[in-house]
Order: structure tokens, then C-alpha cells, then sequence
């Protein structure tokens, strides 16, 4: 079986239990990875986002000297973080515009609320993982003859519908990884896992024996980035490498 | 015209040849549509996420690379809003959902495509892309066009005359048109004329002969006095770039009924040398003589393989294809079940993923590291001598082999010791000639062959399934001949030992630029596997002016351990049949559908499928030829425009190009603008493109094509794949084109459309009304492709599945947002009569996939090769080199790399002291994806690659800007003409990951067309978008040859252009 198959049967497994219940996760393993970028493409289409604006990027990495050289691709999607350190400078009271959301499908995730963002950035600033930016309104026919349908057609963020236009949402807001909450409740794998070709992506509630990631999880020596920052992430690497070393 | 989810026709047709303003219109209405529903309350919660319906859902069949990964286009208000992986398409999925599952389900299931597929709407949303036919308002190439009615355009190209009697200097030029040309018209004379110039061939007949016998039609030859070079219908040439089954056969139908011998593709510029070795490779013996060699080729099946050595195969970044290549394997690797080797210059993404892989060779030298596996496979016994000593298909099958080889049959040779053909068993008065009958009743001559068993000469016929023969491996001996005399022969294993022989394993590995014990350890992990080994090749072995060389001893490696058509050995594609000709259930069997039409003879303006010595040309001129002859390759990219400029063997009239881009994508490819620019020599020249591109802005009259996703296509298979399939690329969004009337009917304009009124004007047989035919018109591409499709669903030995009402319901709502002139379904259900409900099966699955068990039986794969494979090529060995007059050595062999008249390039390589080679990446294919922002994003330009001590050496580093400067191309330009020249200025990107002394870039930037420059149009100046000229491409650096002076070096048996094997020197810019 496709591991996105059996994924997504554990997916409508967790959908089923209620939300306070499931832990959402990713795990990366990146001696899969193969530096396609597939994930990094899927979601700027799915998410509409502008050019410049990437919620998952993957960064290459060379060390070594001629011939014993190693490469290394590592995927960046927001940490989710259980300890989120862009939360707290959001100056919007009660920390309505960021926070880590207890309800819904996106439970145990850090959303963006881009009815009360102000757009302000100080959570870019904050995010130690680079993974948020604002919105600065730019279209990808920016510069020639004329702008474009798919540029104005809807994205569904946050299980919202909303059509690109200068002057609405997201344009002006800071805007990040969401692990695709949208799809989630439709039981549908976030983007950069449906689209992984060397399938280096796991995705699923953690708190799950049976699921694909908990037993990948428990098989294999998991690292997290930037660990010493004490953010808890909800995403973990399977490498080689130390990552410490390459990422920080 | 009524509106229909957002823009109408008329509003495109508002707009000027390139898009403003209609878009906004379009957006307007799309919003509009969209407050009118919130504010009914039809949005609820769960219809939120429309992408997942499976209403706004179409599977078709990408072409942003040739992999034709099946893909999810997802449509909102008629809008492709989304693409992903089809989970129906082995491609995504792996196993892929059975056809089956129904579409609910698949609806939430997204395979797996690369980041070009996920962009791959940017291209059909192109602000670049034309809607009416351009005429040249300038020069060629100058970037001035004046937009016209698409009837002018084809009425002008067929009539000819003073086409551009308003562009200075050619007041007076007279052109002349396609009726002109199509000159010939009579079948019986085409077959008459035909049969002759066969015989003038073979020297049965004179041209003096010729002239008399066929004085009434002399003046409809190009040259009576050379009637080889046929009729003048020879002189209209057609080139294309990527096409693939569907629109093949649309031309198909289209140069066969006007009759000319001009019809090329551009496999050259791939990996023309894998594709013709193979077919080499693949060459059976029938009757007497060696015929119906494929043009194809074989990879490994890399889901059950244990060890691969890949040489030149950059499997994650190119190959046929990332998204179902890797993850046949990545986590194979990880657990260790599955080790690779890895050839390459470069420590590509695929070495990276397998610590202690990489074997940096040197490039060129892939033959040396093959001939050196061979010597110490063969010298260690470690070759599997049960296969290779069967002779024919009864012996293969006593050893559950479905393949077997010529390795143990016994070759003839010279007199000076130079190995020819096979000896035949009537030469030794062992056997005699005999007459056979074929299937249809048809005599003809069968010769038996020999091997030697045990010693004694032994006949046999290779297709015999009863008697089984097999032979000794290592044949050298003297037998007595028929008559009188004797016949010196060596078994084809014999012949490859002393190739292998000819260098030490020490020797092999020098060349390449490694130590021996690399090789040793290579060969012998590759013979630990039993048949779960494989060596898989792509274009990096075969791109050399040694590639067809490179490729024989490559692919002879898996003959050594015969591992053809076993699980995890090397496999073929399988494709379902689209033309009717497979079974008696098929509906429309195209080939009887087909009027009567005169077969085109002559040569070829590129010379293939030919050989020099029975030329008319051959006397006088003798050797070295002008240009190259091909007898073994075809779809030689790099001979079209250059023999078109030398007029060489005779002039061209017009060109036809589609989807061809063979300036920027050929090594040296400035030598074509050179020929495009010349009018004298190219008198007229039309394109079908969707934008103004590299090669087709050159263009006399441009026709708006459609973008893949508005189109149809049967995109077969790659011999990678295990399953049996036939992807279908079918239109699942609107055209933003001009509609116009071919034979009556509405269409937006579309490479079809173009063959369509070129077939109206010239009154062509097989077109129009009844053109397949009483009641079957040919008048619109669904004509053709919807019966293609019902073949489809009726091939093989059960039919696909009725579609049930669910998913005829799901059909036609998934289509709301299609206009009548591309999708009727009226119209389609009374072309396909009974086949209707098939038709929609295989439509709503973008294609016909048999289900991943019925991929193998056992320890074979189920869709077998099942046929003879030649390690001694006769048809090779009985060809000649045009420039030498030698023959051609018909086995695996290192040779070095040279220039066509055999010359190493050593003064050419003098003061230049960095080897080009170049690499795809992933988010790039050649010409075409410049347009796709999120790719540009992503990878905003390429770089030069450079090893760390060369940097050193030469004070680079990354970030410095660099000029790539060659002994043929001292000024580092590419040369656009018209006075524009574009520097081949890049930024270094200093690196371990490369060979020191090579230097590399990606293909793909450094576009000059495309969108990338301003062009005027109809008086106004549309503005280029500067990230589409972006980066570096140095094509222009590569080495031309010395002796054809306006092509690059080339692989004269195999076709490969030379991409490899110039070297540069880096200017700091």
C-alpha cells in the first residue's frame, strides 16, 4: 500500500475522535527527501500564495570536500510549535490573531486569524524558524500584460473561501504553514505530503499506535530543529545527519 | 454566444493577439458568481472545499516534461484552480486505485507529481500566450508581428506569392505555396516511381532509364536528373518538438495524403543514441535479413531490483520521471534492500541518496567503464552462460527465458579479419535456402543460420518455438565453405571478449578517470544478483559523439546476466493500442479508415533510413560526404535546419514546425537561427506555438496552439513501467483562442486546426466530410480522438467497464464549463455509437490502466519484451560511415570522442581548460516552463557550476559573473541575428559536488523569446517580463563541427548531438 494511501486511512481515523483527543504531527524523513521542491510548489498553488512568499521551503545543504561530499535537503513547514514563541508578541489583545487553537480540526495547531491580524510583524520577527511573513499583496503577473484567472481563483485556508483581491485577506497579513487544516477536515493529507515524491512525508495524530507516523516515530531516532529554544515542535526529522549542526 | 461560467468567447476575441483586459472581465463575472451563491445560502460548510468535488474535477495527463504523470486538475467556475496527482496513473500512486474505485473516492485521494506538474496551469495562464495567428511584419526574428484572420494565413501559405511584399527588401520575393508543392498527386505513379527509384538504388536501373520510363511526370521530381530525391511534395518539411500518439497521427494522416518524405522529430536532442542503439538491439531476423528494429528501449524495474548501476540517469531531477521513479525506491534504499551505483560527473540528487554510490567518471568515458565490467565478467566466468548460449526462442524457453541473444550464432568475416554479417547455413552447404509463407500467403526466402555445438556447425532458425538450439560461447574457426574455400567465423561473444580485450581493466579505468578496482567491484556486485540487477541508461552516456557506442556496451552488460523481462532485471513499456490495428473488437481500425494515398519516396532532406553508396549523389562526390547519411537513426534534430541551409541533397521549399524549439534546445543551437534566417534557402516558414518562442518568433506566420490542458494526447509509456496503460490527455479547460470555422465547424484555433484548413484548401483525400469514411467526417480534432479513445477501451482480451450512471452523471458535470467547440456530447456519443459508455470510462479516468498485480507473473514481468536481443548487430555492421567509407563495428566497444571525420578534438580543446557538460533540475524542461512563476520562485535563475580547486584556480567565486567562452564560439554570444547578440554571462556557484575540471548548468534559463523580450504587435509594443531571461543558457558554447561547420558535434551512427564533450573556458563578465 502507498504510504499516502495508509495515511489517509489513519487521517478518517483520527477525524473520528474528538479534537482535545488527537495530537497532530509531521515527521520528515529526509534520507528520503530528494530535493524536488513538489511540496514547496503544491502549497504555494494550494495556499495562493504571492511571489516571494514560501510557507514550505526546502533548503539544500553541501559539506565535505570533493569526492567525500554529502548533500542534504530539508523541508521547513511551520514547527507548530506546543510552546510557540510567536504567540506571545501578537499586540492584538487576548492574542486573538495568533494562537495555539484548542478547537476544530486544527486543534494543537498555530493558526492566524486574518480577521484580527493587523499585519504588524511581530511574530515574523518572533518565529525562530523563519516560517511566517506578510502578505505584501503581490500577484505572479506582476509586470506583464495581464493579471490571471487561477491568480483570483479561491483558496481555502482556515476552511475559508476567499478570492485573492488587493484590498481583502490575506493581503496585509502575516500568513504561515497550517498544515493545510482546510484539507484535514476533509481527510485529505496536508499538501506537501500528498505531493512528496521520494514519500519522505508523514503526517497523523500522534497520539494514534496504529498510525503510520507513531510507528515511524517509535522505529526510528527522531531530532527536532533549533531544540535548544525550548519550542516544543510539532514536526520531527529522521536524518543522517545532525541537523544541529546544518540547521542550528 | 451565451455566457458560461465566466468569459465568452467574444470576449476574448475583444482583446488584441496577446491578452489584456478580458481577464478582468472574467473575474468580474467569476466574483460575481460566487456573492450570488453565498447570498442564496448554497455554500455550506461542507461544500466549502470545492476543490474536493468531484463535480470540479477532471484526470488528464501533464506534458510539462515527457514523463506523462496523470494529474487531478481541479476547476473552479471553469477555472483550473489546482493540479495534483491522479491516483488512477501508476505515475502518483504506488499501487496506483484500480479504474474501479470510484471517482468519490478518488476525488480525495491526490497521488504525487513534481513541482512542474503542480504549476503546470501557469502555463495555460499565460499573460504571454498568443490567440490569433501572427504574420512576420519585420525580419525574421525581429519581433514585428501584425495579427490576421486565421483564412488569410492558410490561404496565403498555400497559395503563395509576394507574401511580404511590405517588409523591406522583400518587395519582389516570390513565394511559393504548399499547392505548388503538392505536386504529385496520382497513388499508382508515387507506387510506380517508388519502386524504381528502389531499383536505381540497388543499381538495377540508371537514371537515364528512369527518365525515359517516367518522362511524364520528370517535371513533378525535385530534379529529374536525381529522381532519388523524389517528388517536389519532398520539399514541404515538417519538424516537431514534443508530440506524442493522437496528434502524431493527426500529421500522420496529413504528410501521408500530401505525400512527402519530410516528416522529422526530434529524438536526436534527447537521447537519439539510447533510443537507436536499442533499436539496433532489437533488430529480428526475418526471412533472410534483419528488420522491425524498435525505436525504443529498455530501463529496470526498480521496485523489485537489488543493485542498479545508474550511469548518466539523473533520476530525481529528470528521467521518465521523478514521480514515479523515486518512490519505487527511496525507502528501499534506506532499508538497504536495494544498492546503486551511480556514473555521473556530478553528485547528483540520486548519489546523494545513497552514501558510497558515486563514481565520478569522467564523461565520454561511460564505454570505457562497460568494457572494463565486460572483460572482468567475462575473464571471471561470472556471465550466465545457460541464456547466453541459447540460439533461439525454443532454447530461451526450456530455461523459462522469454528473451535470448545472438551471442553463440556465428559471424562471417573479411578478409582482413573485419567481422560482417552472420554466416548463413547455405554457405557452408550446411542448409539450404528455403520458401516460406507468411501469415497473409506471401512467399519469401528463409535462410537458415549457425552456432557451433560442440564443435560442429549446427543450423537453426532464431523464431523456431519447437526445436531447441543452443551453442558454443566462444567461437573462432575456419569452416569449409559451400563451393570452395573457407569461411573464417567468430561467435558475437567471441567479437565482444576481444573488444573488451582491447584495453586493460587498469587502461578502462584511466580513462574514466578512476581506479580499476572500482570497475572489479562494480562488476562483480553486478553479477551477485542472479537476474535482480540491472544497469540503467539514460541521456548522459548517450549525448556524446561515442553514444550509440556507450549505450551498445551499457545494454550488453544486461545481456551478459540476461535479465531481460525478469523482476528486477530490464523491462519494457506496454501500452493499449489507439489505432484499431490490436484486436477485431476495436471500433475503428484508423488504418482501413484511410483513403487510397500515393506512398512517398525519395530521400529524406535529412538523409535517413539511406545509405551515401546507393545515392545518386554518391559518384560524383565519393568521400568524406558533405553531411551525414543514417541508416540505422532517424529524427535527426540537428540535420533538419542545417541541410535545409545547405540545400543539401536538395532544396527546401517550406517548413512546418510544431512545438519545436531547436535553437535553444540544440548544443550549438544558433547555427539554426542561421538557417532560419535565411530566406533564399528557407523560403517559407510556418509554426504552430502557444507563445512566441525561442525558435518559432523566426516564424514567416505563427499559429496560436492550445495548452495541454485544453488538448488531447495518447501519451503511452515509459520502460520503466511494469503496468500496461495508455494515458489519455484530454481538454478539461476552455481555450482562450480565436474560434474559427475548418470544414464548417467551430474550433479554437489549435495545431489540429491548422492541418485541418491546410487538408480543406488543398482538397487533401481522408479529411472532411466522410473523411474516415461514408458518415464519418473527419472535420474537428474529436473526430479522431474520440474513436481513438473508443480503440482504447476495446483493446486487450476483455473491454474496459461500462461507465455506470454515476459516473455518466459525474461526466458531463465535471464538463458544465466546456464550450460546444470543444466538448458536445451529443456529437461524441454518436461518433462512439455502443462504445459510449466505455468511452466515458476510460475519459473520466484520464486513461486505461491494467490494475498493478496484473504487472507480473511470478519472477517475470506479465508485459514481456518476448524477442530476440542482438549483442552482434549485423544491420550495423553492414552500414558504412559517410565520411570514411568503413563499416561500422556491430558489438559493444569503447571509442573515443571525435568529430565526423574521426579526428579526437584535441585542437579544438586546446587553452580551453573546463569540460561543459549540462543537468536538468527538477523545477525546469528546456523551453517551457520559464512561464511558471511558481518555478521561477522557486529557482529564479541557474548557475555555473564549478568545483572548489578549479574556482581556486581561477579566482571564482560563487556569485561571480562569468562569460562561457569555446573555440567556436570565441565571443561567448548567442547570436539572435537581426543585430541582437545575447552574452552567455552566468554567476558561479562554487561546489564539491562536481568532478574538478567539469563545469555544468541547468537547462532551462536564459530564454530570449518566450515572453522574456518585447515584441511589437499590431504597432504596439508588448513588454517582456525580465524573470524569463533570467540565468545562464550556453548552448551557443558547444563545439560546431569542423567539418559540417553549421551543426555541433554529433553521434554519427546513433543521432546524438554532442551535449558533453566541449570544453570551455570561464571569462570573468
Amino acid at each position: 500500500m502507498d504510504t499516502l494511501i495508509r495515511m489517509q486511512e489513519d487521517l478518517e481515523r483520527a477525524l473520528e475522535k474528538p479534537p482535545e483527543k488527537r495530537r497532530w504531527a509531521m515527521l520528515l524523513d529526509v534520507r528520503k527527501c530528494v530535493g524536488c521542491h513538489a511540496c514547496t510548489v503544491a502549497c504555494a498553488s494550494e495556499n495562493k500564495l504571492p511571489p516571494g512568499q514560501v510557507y514550505r521551503p526546502v533548503f539544500e545543504y553541501e559539506r565535505g570536500q570533493y569526492p567525500a561530499v554529502t548533500r542534504t535537503f530539508l523541508p521547513r513547514p511551520c514547527m507548530q510549535c506546543d510552546k510557540p514563541p510567536c504567540v506571545k508578541p501578537c499586540p492584538v489583545p487576548k492574542g486573538q490573531a495568533t494562537r495555539k487553537e484548542k478547537r476544530g480540526a486544527s486543534a494543537g495547531l498555530v493558526v492566524i486569524d486574518y480577521a484580527e491580524c493587523i499585519g504588524c510583524g511581530q511574530c515574523v520577527d518572533a518565529c525562530p524558524y523563519g516560517a511566517r511573513a506578510v502578505d505584501e499583496g503581490r500577484n505572479h503577473s506582476d509586470g506583464t500584460p495581464a493579471p490571471q484567472p487561477y491568480e483570483v481563483a479561491a483558496s481555502f485556508e482556515y476552511g475559508r473561501k476567499r478570492q485573492r483581491n488587493a484590498k481583502a485577506d490575506p493581503v496585509g497579513k502575516a500568513r504561515k504553514c497550517h498544515f493545510c487544516v482546510h484539507r484535514l477536515q476533509e481527510g485529505m493529507l496536508p499538501q506537501c505530503i500528498s505531493s512528496c515524491i521520494g514519500r519522505a512525508g508523514y503526517f497523523g495524530d500522534e497520539s494514534d499506535p496504529k498510525s503510520l507516523i507513531a510507528e515511524v516515530k517509535k522505529a526510528s531516532k527522531v531530532q527536532v530543529l533549533k531544540a535548544r529554544k525550548g519550542t516544543a515542535p510539532r514536526v520531527y526529522y529522521v536524518a543522517s545527519e545532525k541537523l544541529e549542526v546544518i540547521y542550528g | 454566444m451565451a455566457k458560461k461560467n465566466g468569459t465568452s468567447r467574444r470576449d476574448f476575441l475583444k482583446t488584441g493577439a496577446i491578452g489584456c483586459g478580458a481577464l478582468a472581465i472574467s473575474q468580474l463575472d467569476f466574483a460575481r458568481g460566487i456573492l450570488a451563491r453565498a447570498e442564496a445560502g448554497e455554500l455550506t460548510a461542507k461544500e466549502l472545499y470545492e476543490l474536493a468535488q468531484v463535480e470540479n474535477q477532471l484526470f488528464t495527463v501533464c506534458l510539462n516534461c515527457n514523463t506523462g504523470c496523470g494529474i487531478k486538475v481541479k476547476i473552479l467556475d471553469g477555472v483550473a484552480a489546482k493540479i495534483d496527482g491522479s491516483p488512477y496513473s501508476p505515475w502518483t500512486l504506488t499501487p496506483h486505485l484500480p479504474m474501479s474505485e470510484p471517482l468519490s473516492r478518488a476525488a480525495k485521494v491526490d497521488g504525487a507529481i513534481c513541482p512542474k506538474g503542480q504549476a503546470g496551469h501557469q502555463g495555460a495562464y499565460d499573460p504571454y500566450r498568443i490567440r490569433k495567428v501572427l504574420k512576420r511584419a519585420g525580419k525574421r526574428g525581429e519581433g514585428k508581428w501584425q495579427s490576421i484572420p486565421f483564412d488569410q494565413a492558410i490561404g496565403e501559405i498555400v497559395n503563395g506569392g509576394k507574401l511580404f511584399a511590405q517588409v523591406p527588401g522583400e518587395e519582389t520575393r516570390e513565394v511559393a505555396g504548399l499547392k505548388a508543392l503538392y505536386a504529385l498527386k496520382d497513388p499508382k505513379a508515387f507506387a510506380d516511381m517508388g519502386a524504381d527509384v528502389a531499383a536505381l538504388r540497388k543499381k538495377k536501373m540508371t537514371v537515364a532509364e528512369f527518365k525515359a520510363k517516367h518522362a511524364a511526370h520528370l517535371d513533378k521530381l525535385i530534379d529529374p536528373d536525381h529522381p532519388d530525391f523524389g517528388p517536389r511534395n519532398n520539399q514541404f518539411v515538417y519538424m516537431w518538438g514534443r508530440k506524442k500518439g493522437g496528434r502524431s497521427d493527426f500529421s500522420k494522416r496529413f504528410y501521408e495524403a500530401f505525400g512527402t518524405a519530410n516528416f522529422h522529430g526530434h529524438t536526436t536532442v534527447c537521447q537519439g543514441s539510447l533510443y537507436f542503439a536499442c533499436k539496433a538491439m532489437s533488430e529480428q531476423y526475418v526471412g533472410d535479413t534483419f528488420k522491425d528494429g524498435q525505436k525504443f528501449y529498455w530501463q529496470a524495474d526498480l521496485e523489485n531490483s537489488e543493485y542498479v548501476v545508474f550511469v548518466g540517469s539523473n533520476l530525481f531531477d529528470a528521467n521518465y520521471g521523478p514521480p514515479n521513479r523515486t518512490p519505487r525506491i527511496t525507502q528501499r534504499l534506506v532499508d538497504g534492500k536495494l544498492k546503486i551505483a551511480v556514473l555521473d560527473p556530478r553528485f547528483s540528487k540520486l548519489a546523494s541518496r545513497a552514501p558510497g554510490s558515486w563514481i565520478p567518471v569522467k564523461p565520454g568515458t561511460d564505454a570505457a567503464f562497460a568494457m572494463g565490467m565486460t572483460r572482468w565478467i567475462l575473464e571471471n566466468q561470472r556471465f550466465d552462460a545457460k541464456f547466453l548460449a541459447n540460439a533461439n526462442k525454443a532454447a530461451a524457453a526450456a530455461d523459462k527465458e522469454s528473451t535470448w541473444s545472438n551471442g553463440a550464432w556465428l559471424v562471417k568475416l573479411g578478409k582482413d579479419g573485419t567481422p560482417g554479417g552472420f554466416l548463413r547455413a547455405s554457405e557452408i552447404g550446411l542448409k539450404a535456402k528455403e520458401v516460406r509463407k507468411d501469415k497473409e500467403g506471401k512467399e519469401y526466402d528463409f535462410e537458415w543460420l549457425v552456432v557451433l555445438k560442440d564443435g560442429k556447425p549446427v543450423a537453426f532458425d532464431p523464431n523456431d518455438e519447437k526445436e531447441a538450439v543452443e551453442g558454443d560461447l566462444f567461437v573462432d574457426a575456419e569452416l569449409p565453405a559451400d563451393k570452395a574455400g573457407s569461411i573464417r567465423v567468430k561467435s558475437g561473444l567471441q567479437l565482444m571478449k576481444e573488444a573488451a580485450l582491447e584495453k586493460t581493466i587498469a587502461g578502462y579505468a584511466d580513462l574514466c578517470g578512476i581506479e580499476a578496482k572500482v570497475i572489479e567491484e562494480v562488476a562483480r556486485e553486478f553479477t551477485s544478483h542472479g537476474k535482480k540487477a540491472a544497469v540503467d541508461m539514460h541521456r548522459g552516456p548517450a549525448q556524446h559523439t561515442n553514444g550509440f557506442y556507450n549505450i551498445s556496451a551499457l545494454m550488453s552488460l544486461n545481456l551478459l546476466v540476461g535479465n531481460f523481462d525478469w523482476t528486477g532485471g530490464m523491462i519494457a513499456a506496454s501500452t493499449w493500442n489507439t489505432d484499431g490495428s490490436k484486436t477485431e473488437k476495436q471500433p475503428f481500425p484508423l488504418k482501413k479508415l484511410s483513403p487510397k494515398v500515393g506512398k512517398a519516396f525519395g530521400l529524406s532532406i535529412i538523409r535517413h533510413d539511406a545509405k551515401y553508396e546507393e545515392s545518386t549523389l554518391f559518384e560524383a562526390a565519393r568521400y568524406p560526404a558533405k553531411r551525414n547519411w543514417w541508416p540505422l537513426s532517424s529524427d535527426v534534430y540537428e540535420e533538419i535546419l542545417p541541410s535545409i541551409a545547405d540545400a543539401y541533397p536538395y532544396p527546401a521549399k517550406a517548413l512546418f514546425s510544431y512545438m519545436a524549439a531547436p535553437t535553444y534546445a540544440l548544443p550549438a543551437g544558433h547555427t539554426n537561427i542561421e538557417a532560419l534566417t535565411d530566406l533564399e534557402r528557407l523560403p517559407l516558414y510556418f509554426a504552430s506555438d502557444i507563445t512566441i518562442g525561442v525558435t518559432s518568433m523566426y516564424a514567416d506566420y505563427l499559429f496560436p496552439d492550445l495548452h495541454y490542458l485544453e488538448r488531447w494526447e495518447f501519451h503511452g509509456s515509459h520502460p520503466n513501467m511494469p503496468v500496461k496503460v495508455q494515458p489519455v490527455r484530454q481538454p478539461v479547460i476552455a481555450s482562450p483562442n480565436e474560434v474559427v470555422k475548418v470544414f464548417g465547424e467551430e474550433q479554437p484555433i489549435s495545431y489540429e486546426t491548422v492541418w485541418l484548413a491546410l487538408a480543406e484548401k488543398l482538397g487533401l483525400p481522408g479529411f472532411g466530410k466522410d473523411g474516415f469514411g461514408p458518415g464519418q467526417d473527419f472535420c474537428r480534432p474529436d473526430d479522431l480522438y474520440v474513436r481513438m479513445v473508443a480503440n482504447i477501451a476495446f483493446d486487450g482480451k476483455e473491454p474496459v467497464a461500462d461507465a455506470g450512471a454515476e459516473d455518466l452523471r459525474v461526466f458531463q458535470a465535471s464538463r458544465r464549463h466546456l464550450p460546444k467547440n470543444v466538448f458536445d456530447q451529443g456529437r461524441w456519443e454518436k461518433i462512439c455509437g455502443a462504445a459510449w459508455a466505455k468511452v466515458v470510462t476510460v475519459l473520466s479516468r484520464g486513461g486505461r490502466f491494467d490494475t498493478q498485480e496484473a504487472a507480473y507473473k511470478g519472477d517475470h514481468v506479465a508485459n514481456k519484451y518476448g524477442k530476440l536481443i542482438n549483442l552482434y548487430q549485423e544491420k550495423t555492421a553492414k552500414a558504412k560511415d559517410a565520411f570514411t567509407g568503413k563499416p561500422y563495428f556491430g558489438a559493444a566497444r569503447y571509442v573515443p570522442v571525435v568529430d565526423t571525420l574521426g579526428r579526437e578534438p584535441t585542437a579544438l580543446a586546446e587553452g580551453f581548460d573546463l569540460h561543459l557538460i549540462t543537468q536538468r533540475d527538477v523545477r525546469m524542461t528546456k523551453s517551457r516552463t520559464i512561464t511558471h512563476s511558481y518555478l521561477t520562485s522557486s529557482l529564479p535563475e541557474n548557475a555555473i557550476l564549478v568545483n572548489g580547486a578549479d574556482a581556486r584556480r581561477l579566482g571564482l567565486k560563487t556569485g561571480s559573473k562569468v562569460k562561457v567562452v569555446s573555440a567556436t564560439n570565441p565571443e561567448g554570444v548567442y547570436d539572435l541575428k537581426n543585430g541582437v547578440k545575447k552574452p552567455m554571462v552566468g554567476v558561479v556557484q562554487v561546489t564539491e559536488t562536481i568532478r574538478p575540471g567539469i563545469v555544468t548548468f541547468t537547462v532551462g534559463h536564459g530564454h530570449w523569446a518566450t515572453g522574456a523580450a518585447d515584441v511589437t504587435i499590431d504597432g504596439k509594443v508588448v513588454r517582456g517580463d525580465p524573470r524569463r531571461a533570467s540565468g545562464i543558457h550556453a548552448n551557443a558554447a558547444m563545439w560546431i563541427d569542423p567539418h559540417l561547420k553549421n551543426t555541433c558535434f554529433i553521434d554519427k551512427v546513433g543521432g546524438s548531438v554532442s551535449f558533453y564533450d566541449t570544453r570551455v573556458r570561464l571569462v570573468p563578465a
